[in-house]
């Protein structure tokens, strides 16, 4: 069985008056087991040429409905070196493609999804370059 | 400035070659490589079953802004998780010893970050850095 981990670190010196020191690490699992997860789609690096939701192209999608078991991980980071550059992250599965996470120049997520819905990026500038990866359950 | 940094690093043995994924990043205001988010909450909760909660609320001011989000579930039992909802849509879900990091998008004062117990009473920890953050006038 594979073993894949996920660990953070937030740090700073100087937010609070004291040191801030966070740390965490999961071991992914498919739902509901101790069983490690299987699949991955590998680190993707690609273009968004976009700058609107639903224009006709130049989206990314990031992850299509149902395309893993719940629940899919999901890391995103924007490669972007220059502030205000934004990468925003839309649901294209709900009505109103509603914009649930932006990312800019030089953030990244994770994201243990529900997994049923698509997730496309478009960004403020174009060319903005993400980097992608999902990992989860295929089926 | 305040300066806070999130690093992660995803390993796994899954493929032939060894898997290894680190980066990190300064959580800066909106627009800005050059000042830090300088406001912060953080909290533990223990979320009964049955029930939605807010978490964090989404105000007018925080719209468009940075707003760095970290949940961890602490709950040791697999089955457990915690929905986590922007705005009545469901965007994931975090079992037991799972975190997330997300950049939350504020789109609008409606898009509250909520949370729903499965399978148990959960306990959560969080924190959100953010900026622009104003209290509210009492109100008896």
């Amino acid at each position: 069985m594979a073993t894949t981990t996920a660990l953070i670190t937030i740090n700073s010196s100087d937010l609070l008056s004291d040191e801030l020191a966070i740390t965490s690490t999961a071991t992914l699992t498919q739902t509901t087991t101790a069983t490690g997860i299987e699949h991955t789609t590998g680190l993707a690096r690609k273009t968004i040429t976009s700058t609107a939701k639903g224009t006709a192209s130049g989206q990314v999608t990031l992850y299509t409905a149902d395309d893993f078991a719940a629940i899919p991980y999901l890391f995103v980071k924007n490669t972007d070196t220059t502030a205000g550059n934004r990468i925003y992250i839309y649901d294209d599965t709900t009505s109103g493609d509603p914009i649930q996470f932006q990312l800019d120049a030089g953030d990244w997520g994770f994201i243990p999804m529900h997994g049923d819905k698509t997730y496309k990026a478009y960004a403020t500038t174009n060319p903005t370059k993400v980097e992608f990866m999902v990992l989860g359950k295929d089926q | 400035m305040a300066t806070t940094t999130a690093a992660v690093t995803l390993t796994s043995d899954l493929l032939s070659d060894a898997l290894s994924v680190t980066t990190d990043t300064t959580c800066m205001k909106a627009g800005t490589s050059a000042d830090g988010l300088d406001q912060m909450r953080m909290g533990r909760n223990e979320i009964p079953t049955g029930t939605s909660f807010d978490l964090l609320d989404a105000t007018t001011a925080g719209v468009d802004k940075a707003n760095k989000v970290y949940i961890a579930n602490l709950s040791t039992d697999e089955t457990y998780y915690v929905t986590i909802v922007i705005d009545a849509k469901a965007i994931g879900r975090l079992y037991g010893g799972d975190w997330m990091f997300i950049p939350w998008n504020m789109d609008d004062a409606t898009h509250d970050l909520e949370v729903t117990s499965t399978g148990g009473t959960n306990t959560i920890e969080w924190v959100k850095f953010h900026e622009n953050e104003t209290l509210a006038t009492q109100a008896d």
